[in-house]
């Protein structure tokens, strides 16, 4: 049986220039109505990092065990002997920062079995009969120890609830999640799916040509954190310093982008409370702070990891976590014009170059402004240089905060080519 | 960096899952022999407590992977259990006990979450299996030093490389699963050695890094097969393959898929589509109604668990049912849905899902597939809205052919898209020769295994770069 104490007494008695354990004790839950099945599961897993030091450089290895009977001290030796293969450039930790202060634990659904708050979840849902979901749950203890004698430990509840959602021939899939029940916000997540599918089923074709865009909130946040991921990938520290992002700190993120009327802002927050991606501490023990990603259209700061932070001189902040986009004011209007204007409702799919920031949006879903009423479409793609367009945008003075993201329901991109 | 690209290095491929070393202790996968035991007292205990078809399925599975690479050398072990306790209620709902604890207390536990105080009665689980047969080269024998060089000779057969070549790797991944699975008159378990061989090389081409891979998986032994030298050409020429810097037009074209493209495209288009579960779906349901057209008469597919070797195959399946073929396609038409149910790592949340998909060859020689456009190669991703059939299949180059020959010029980064209906109704040839394609991916950390058997596929098609038009 692996223990936490076993393996802290493993590590302590090695020769480790540093070492950091993180057990997770998991009750997961889950009722899936399409399946037609109930699931209960109990799980612990453990996260092992070690740093040992050489003549010629530091050496690392993280270990994750998803198991519970076995030998500490075997795990530990495994750990450390990779480490001790994979020297590289000398670099010193730092003592570990205090973790961030953040609430993780919705304190209701704390107090429920998981099984009992997913069944409630459900219930609860209002929706058509024929709406299958599934939701889940994780509850999790998290305890840190570390070889400075640092210990921390945290709760954390998620729920996750997937649904398809049908009318007539058509059919749209929903997903959101949130630490607290409140947030998951599953209702208007389905009355939402509910007015684009009668939108859907009035839907034309696409018209090729050139047009101004507007990405709905659906649209903008497909799949997570959708074109904001963009940013992500060019605040990687690792990537940045081989030279493949396309943007250096300090320096405008695109051309003129600090000297748009309203320059673009984003900070990731890992400390925010509730925060999908929070967490008081990362995964190699270090402390999560907030930072700014972009400043005023400016490169502002990066994603630090212990080693990356100590290579630069800097603090680690625990990398990019949840990202939160500065409003604008833009009121989200779309006037009736000669000029025509595409609305992306949905997207069917979202593929973004890291290192450009090149993306090809394909739509599922879109109205087409114009002199007349909105016409829906369905079909169609955009080629579009993210970073550019997003940093040249107008931003909505409306502001959500969905899963790991927070900022405008929306922006306006002036102009864009639509493919048929 | 290198992970970013798509490949890790030797260190970073390893520091997801574990520990090389030299002189690191062996790890068997220490089950105690009482598992079964424990097992038949699980599934008697919820059979007594009145659940109609109890099922208790167990695993014990050890990753091991191995690299080299112009950084280093290292070997990382890890180790996942699990158990799944599923019965069914007199509701027809399914409830399921998960655990990752396989000592007796651990499985008692699970049952008593389901069962309560219910004591075991006698059940018949049938003929006791025989013992896992022994393996040659069994890796929980096989040094570390002995793992590595087995990759160092895959490593070292291609020696050519340029000096463009800024990173080559050789990679061993193996999946040692032993699987138990008891119910009422079913008592049976299973060995699965996965394996899978590949070879990475990364080159620079102007501002990006062009990556070329050859990979091989197959169920064995770790001997049992290897990367042919043409693998390994086709890898170095890949990366090192100059892309002709301007773009062509986005319009319709004759295309040939490589089978790597053509098992990316069938992949997705399974998942979207064949299941019963994709059939639930309004757009999918009705519209492939048994009996359907659903590609070209040229496509027959058959989902295999049980062909020899495969990747994706095994003995029985997650829920216990032996291995049989279903026939999905037959000469265009749709005859059969994929209703088996797969668990990632055996321990995952069950869903249909392809083992082993074979596409039936056809009868012309892959170079003789295509006079006029483009052979697609190196996938990149493959999407499908069920809702409307659209397909945008991503690929790394695209290789210009005219008069039956190679022009020399090759685009990077392009698109084929359009409704999967007419793509795959547009068939119009089937290459004789045939590769097979390993996948591995995960879903909620666990690894999900299938492959796929697939010809060069003739077709048309609109393509268009992939990156904004300048």
């Amino acid at each position: 049986m692996i223990t936490r104490r076993d393996l802290a007494s493993a590590l302590a008695a090695r020769r480790l220039a540093d070492w950091v354990v993180i057990e997770r004790e998991q009750d997961l839950a889950s009722i899936d109505e399409q399946m037609r099945v109930r699931r209960v599961e109990h799980r612990v897993l453990w996260q092992i990092t070690v740093h040992v030091d050489a003549p010629v450089g530091r050496g690392s290895a993280h270990v994750t065990l998803d198991a519970v009977d076995g030998s500490a001290s075997a795990a530990v030796d495994q750990a450390v002997a990779l480490a001790r293969s994979s020297i590289g450039p000398a670099w010193m930790s730092r003592p570990l920062a205090a973790p961030a202060r953040v609430k993780l634990e919705d304190v209701a659904l704390a107090q429920q079995k998981p099984i009992d708050v997913v069944t409630d979840v459900l219930s609860e849902l209002k929706r058509p009969a024929d709406v299958a979901a599934r939701v889940s749950m994780v509850r999790e203890h998290v305890r840190v120890v570390a070889r400075q004698g640092f210990h921390t430990e945290w709760r954390a509840t998620l729920l996750r609830l997937d649904a398809l959602v049908s009318a007539g021939q058509r059919s749209l899939a929903i997903s959101r999640q949130a630490r607290e029940r409140a947030a998951l916000d599953g209702d208007g997540a389905l009355a939402q799916a509910k007015q684009d599918l009668d939108l859907l089923a009035a839907a034309g074709p696409p018209v090729a040509g050139p047009c101004a865009l507007v990405l709905g909130a659906d649209a903008l946040l497909h799949d997570g954190l959708g074109v904001w991921s963009a940013f992500a990938s060019q605040a990687d520290a690792v990537v940045e310093r081989q030279g493949l992002t396309r943007y250096r700190e300090r320096a405008p993120i695109a051309p003129g982008a600090a000297q748009v009327a309203e320059p673009l802002t984003i900070a990731s927050n890992g400390a925010r409370d509730f925060g999908l991606l929070s967490a008081p501490v990362g995964d190699q023990g270090d402390a999560v702070r907030a930072f700014a990603l972009v400043t005023r259209g400016i490169a502002a700061g990066l994603g630090l990891t212990p080693r990356e932070g100590a290579l630069r001189g800097r603090d680690p902040n625990g990398g990019v976590r949840n990202l939160e986009v500065a409003t604008g004011s833009w009121q989200g209007t779309i006037e009736p014009g000669p000029l025509r204007v595409v609305e992306v409702r949905r997207l069917r799919s979202l593929a973004i170059d890291p290192y450009t920031g090149d993306a090809s949006l394909e739509i599922a879903l879109a109205l087409e402004h114009g002199t007349g009423a909105p016409r829906p479409f369905s079909g169609g793609s955009l080629r579009i240089d993210l970073i550019t367009a997003l940093a040249r945008a107008r931003r909505s003075a409306r502001s959500i905060t969905r899963g790991a993201y927070s900022g405008p329901d929306a922006v306006c991109i002036d102009r864009a080519e639509l493919f048929g | 960096v290198l992970a970013s690209l798509g490949v890790a290095s030797a260190q970073a491929a390893l520091w997801a899952c574990g520990a090389p070393a030299k002189q690191m202790r062996r790890r068997p996968t220490e089950v105690s022999p009482e598992l079964r035991t424990w097992l038949h007292e699980a599934v008697a205990t919820l059979r007594v407590a009145g659940f109609a078809a109890p099922h208790a399925l167990a695993v014990s599975r050890q990753r091991i992977t191995a690299a080299i690479d112009v950084l280093g050398a290292g070997v990382a072990r890890s180790r996942c259990d699990g158990l799944v306790l599923a019965v069914s209620g007199r509701d027809g709902i399914v409830r399921e006990q998960v655990t990752n604890d396989l000592s007796r207390a651990g499985v008692m536990a699970a049952v008593q979450a389901l069962a309560g105080a219910a004591r075991a009665a006698s059940v018949d689980f049938g003929p006791a299996p025989g013992e896992f047969a022994p393996v040659q080269a069994d890796p929980e024998r096989l040094s570390d030093a002995q793992i590595l060089a087995r990759v160092d000779a895959l490593a070292s057969r291609d020696r050519e490389l340029s000096s463009r070549i800024v990173y080559a790797a050789a990679v061993l991944d193996l999946d040692d699963s032993r699987v138990w699975s008891v119910a009422p008159g079913r008592d049976q378990q299973q060995r699965l050695i996965r394996v899978r061989k590949s070879v990475t090389r990364v080159a620079w081409n102007g501002p990006r890094p062009v990556v070329g891979e050859a990979a091989r998986a197959w169920t064995g032994t770790i001997d049992d097969q290897d990367l042919d030298d043409a693998d390994l050409v086709a890898a170095r020429e890949g990366a090192l393959a100059l892309m002709t810097p301007r773009a062509f037009e986005d319009r319709e074209y004759a295309f040939a898929l490589e089978p790597a493209v053509t098992a990316n495209l069938l992949d997705t288009a399974v998942h979207a589509w064949l299941t019963t579960t994709a059939a639930n779906r309004p757009e999918v349901g009705p519209r492939l109604a048994s009996g359907a057209t659903f590609a070209s008469p040229l496509v027959s597919l058959v989902d295999d668990p049980g062909a020899a070797g495969a990747y994706g195959g095994f003995q029985f399946d997650d829920a216990g049912d032996p291995a049989s073929a279903v026939t999905l396609v037959d000469a265009g038409r749709l005859v059969g849905r994929l209703a088996r149910v797969r668990r990632p790592g055996h321990v995952g949340r069950a869903e249909p899902a392809a083992s082993h998909l074979r596409l039936q060859p056809g009868t012309v020689d892959q170079d003789q597939l295509l006079d006029d456009g483009f052979v697609l190669e190196g996938p990149l991703g493959a999407s499908i809205d069920p809702g409307t059939d659209r397909v945008v299949i991503a690929v790394a180059r695209a290789r210009e052919r005219a008069g039956g020959k190679r022009t020399g010029r090759q685009f990077a980064d392009i698109e084929l898209v359009g409704e999967l209906s007419k793509l795959l109704g547009s068939i119009s040839g089937v290459s004789k020769q045939t590769r097979t394609v390993g996948i591995r991916d995960e879903v909620d950390g666990q690894p999900r295994w299938r492959s796929i058997e697939a010809p060069w596929l003739r077709g048309k098609g609109v393509l268009r770069a992939r990156r904004r038009p300048a």
